[in-house]
């Protein structure tokens, strides 16, 4: 309910600037306000959550803060503070539209049809849909799905796939994570499919992580990046410069260490294959 | 022996909270009497006829419907109150029933007539109330005398023994009143047993066999028309009859 | 069918909502919608006259149960409701029937009943000022008659109730109908489910925010109008009136 109050509203925010007259570029508005507005989430730990002492946290906010912002501040040669406002899937792209935010930096998939209503920076994290299941579970993977009933998260590009691939799955769409995980839990569902890396953080969280499995190779590839209006190319060539730099310094891998290492918040190491994948992504000088 | 009296009052007591309404209030009324009871508003005369079908309980004594106690525990209300008819001063119609509907309702959910037989019966006594033409009518779109005409018809349909009358004029405009009064009259002069509580004193001079005036929940005098109008013995019959009589 | 705003950087692309699979999905929504809302309504209508017809009748422990739904239902967020019925009941169940249950459409059911009972207690209070509001002696004319309290109820007062509260009926309906889509947060695909499915797969959230928005309005009047109709046909020649006057 309140997510839809939340799209209602940026519809009518989104009627009601299209009166104004002015068309300000991202940079230039940034450059005006000394601000930098992201859309990003309250409970994807580790990319975006409020923590135990309610700061609002993690790794995709330390990316903007770390190496986007200061990208853009050199650039403008004045400080950039970095504002956040919560988006979800179904607001993310209203709230670019109507300006409320600049940047989406959370947990987007980069896919070709959202490239036809925003741009996307570089891929800032890998990942791949995977099965939760509870222990001793016959589900391991997408091969045995056919019947059962598997629970996904609306607005994840996996749910699709699994229509198409297994068309047999009844499918139990819940708008977020913690729905699905309690449908999960008491057996409304057989298995819940999201992202790899979602899946873990919430193995992390729950109360005896033991009892969960996460199964099955990625039937899906989910490149992560961050999203702004559209042909924006100065805003976006500052936030793949800050992300470059990040990668080549190595502050992109020790960030990453403090999330998803060992001791991170969600422990999913970095495959050298990742790795290299990220390193490649880096443009020369 | 058993019918010899239509409604008898014993020793009656009922109270609202802390008011006392009725104070040992005991009257008998023989079968085919018709009883005009009058009093100043708050005497109780409301009170006194809604327990002779029970649609309020007494605290103590007792009340004869017809050869049967009916403050007894266990008494059938249903055919009580089939027995005994009342009509009230606001009318009361059902306003999303036809003048027919409401005189057909109790006849065929209570006394089991099919609807045949409940309109014939209801078409006759709309005849007699004066007015078969309204049959269709909704209750908004009669005029009071009207209403309070199909609200008689519709008591009657139940066949009664006994009427009782609320104040079946207090709410018409002047012009309507004679035209529920006429109902009445013919229908006294049926034999019906009535208690009528009414300020139309030409009614009672005319129709009723007693004439009974209450004050603080007793009767403080009774007598035949001629006599109560012409002879009041007490000072508060007489205040009251200037009151009213000089309206 | 491209258009641009000034000051607002998107391409608006309306052929998303009837291009693909979108037309399928907005009008399998406005079925689930319709559906889960109408049996919803039944519910809600057969338990709010039944409560609130209780809440008036000279008899405290009935009244004593009616207020207990009445209050225990509405005061509590449809939201959580929702996931009563769908988390929290099917664990009473036998495990043959819970099974049952999960592959057949337990979420639909567990909406259903989610919207149903909580506005069957908001219908309750609505139709229960709608008896209030009819004269007591209505009541007493129809003992005095000989029936019984539950014909009083049933032919007489019942009946006069239901035309005088179709206006706040109507609102009531349309609440309903407009709180179906919070079933999607237990997973029913109902209209709003499939405008942010159409959004997942084509990325254009404001045509489908818009698409979303004006079905429910469409639906919202046309029932609106179906009620304003139903008030026409059985009003009571000057009974609205006169009370309303009262």
């Amino acid at each position: 309910m309140k997510r839809m109050l939340a799209g209602l509203l940026s519809l009518a925010m989104v009627l009601s600037l299209s009166a104004p007259a002015f068309a300000e570029t991202t940079l230039e508005k940034i450059n005006r306000t000394g601000v930098l507005t992201i859309g990003t989430r309250t409970g994807s730990p580790p990319f975006a959550f409020v923590n135990k002492q309610n700061e609002w946290v993690g790794f995709s906010i330390d990316l903007v803060e770390q190496a986007i912002a200061p990208a853009i501040s050199k650039k403008l040669g004045k400080p950039v503070k970095v504002e956040k406002k919560e988006s979800t899937p179904a607001t993310r792209i209203p709230l670019l539209a109507s300006n409320a935010v600049d940047l989406i930096a959370g947990t987007m998939t980069d896919t070709r049809p959202r490239r036809e209503s925003v741009d996307f920076t570089l891929t800032f994290f890998v990942t791949g849909a995977q099965f939760l299941v509870k222990k001793g579970s016959p589900i391991k993977g997408i091969q045995n799905i056919a019947g059962k009933r598997i629970a996904a998260q609306q607005g994840s590009t996996n749910e699709r796939i699994i229509r198409e691939r297994v068309p047999t799955a009844q499918l139990r769409v819940f708008p977020d994570q913690p729905g699905a995980f309690q449908a999960l839990a008491q057996g409304q569902v057989d298995a819940y499919t999201n992202d790899g890396v979602q899946l873990a953080g919430l193995i992390a969280k729950a109360p005896n992580p033991a009892d969960w499995h996460i199964v099955g190779d990625f039937y899906s590839y989910e490149p992560y990046g961050m999203a702004m209006r559209k042909n924006e190319s100065d805003f976006r060539n500052l936030a793949n410069n800050g992300l470059m730099e990040a990668i080549e310094s190595g502050k992109y891998f020790e960030l990453y260490d403090k999330w998803f290492g060992p001791k991170g918040e969600v422990p999913y190491p970095l495959t050298t294959e990742n790795k290299r994948f990220m390193e490649l992504q880096v443009v020369p000088k | 022996m058993k019918n010899s009296t239509a409604i008898e009052f014993r020793q009656v007591n009922k109270w609202f909270g802390k008011l006392h309404v009725l104070r040992d209030f005991s009257l008998k009324i023989d079968p085919g009497e018709v009883v005009v009871v009058c009093g100043p508003s708050g005497s109780g005369k409301s009170t006194l006829i809604r327990c002779v079908n029970r649609l309020e309980p007494i605290q103590s004594g007792e009340i004869i419907v017809l050869g049967e106690s009916i403050t007894q525990p266990g008494v059938n209300l249903s055919s009580l109150r089939a027995r005994v008819g009342i009509v009230f001063q606001s009318f009361n119609l059902f306003p999303h029933m036809t003048a027919l509907e409401n005189i057909m309702l109790a006849p065929v959910k209570v006394r089991g007539l099919t609807r045949d037989e409940a309109e014939k019966t209801a078409r006759a006594l709309l005849e007699r109330v004066g007015i078969p033409e309204k049959a269709n009518n909704y209750p908004a779109n009669l005029s009071g005398g009207q209403q309070q005409r199909v609200a008689i018809a519709r008591a009657l349909a139940m066949q009664p023994a006994i009427m009782l009358f609320d104040e079946p004029t207090s709410a018409l405009d002047p012009e309507m009143i004679n035209e529920v009064l006429d109902v009445m009259t013919d229908l006294a002069k049926e034999g019906m047993t009535m208690i009528v509580i009414t300020h139309e004193m030409g009614f009672a001079k005319r129709v009723a066999r007693r004439i009974v005036f209450m004050d603080e929940g007793q009767v403080i005098e009774e007598g035949g028309p001629d006599s109560f109008f012409d002879a009041p013995k007490f000072d508060r019959t007489r205040q009251f009859l200037s009151k009213i009589l000089s309206h | 069918m491209r258009g641009r705003w000034r000051g607002v950087k998107y391409d608006f692309d309306w052929s998303v909502l009837w291009s693909g699979e979108s037309g399928g999905w907005l009008l399998q929504g406005i079925l689930t919608t319709l559906e889960i809302s109408a049996l919803a309504w039944l519910l809600a209508v057969a338990l709010g006259i039944l409560s609130g017809a209780m809440r008036t009748v000279p008899f405290a422990p009935l009244r004593a149960i009616a207020t207990f739904y009445v209050e225990f239902f509405r005061n509590v967020p449809i939201l959580v409701w929702m996931f009563f019925w769908y988390f929290g009941v099917p664990p009473l169940l036998p495990h043959a029937i819970r099974d049952w249950l999960f592959n057949h459409g337990a979420e639909f059911w567990a909406g259903m009943f989610a919207l149903g009972v909580y506005h069957g207690a908001r219908m309750s209070e609505v139709i229960r000022s709608g008896i209030q509001s009819i004269p007591k002696t209505q009541f007493e004319a129809s003992m005095a008659m000989g029936l019984t309290v539950w014909q009083a109820y049933w032919l007489v007062i019942v009946p006069v109730a239901l035309r005088l509260i179709v206006p706040p009926a109507t609102n009531e309906s349309l609440n309903l109908l407009k709180n179906s889509s919070v079933a999607l947060t237990i997973s029913v695909a109902e209209l709003t489910f499939q405008t942010r499915q159409i959004e997942t797969y084509t990325a254009k959230a404001i045509e489908a925010l818009t698409a979303g928005t004006l079905i429910y309005l469409v639906l919202c009047v046309s029932i609106a109008i179906i009620m304003a109709r139903i008030e026409r046909r059985f009003a009571i020649p000057g009974l609205i009136a006169r009370v309303g006057a009262g």
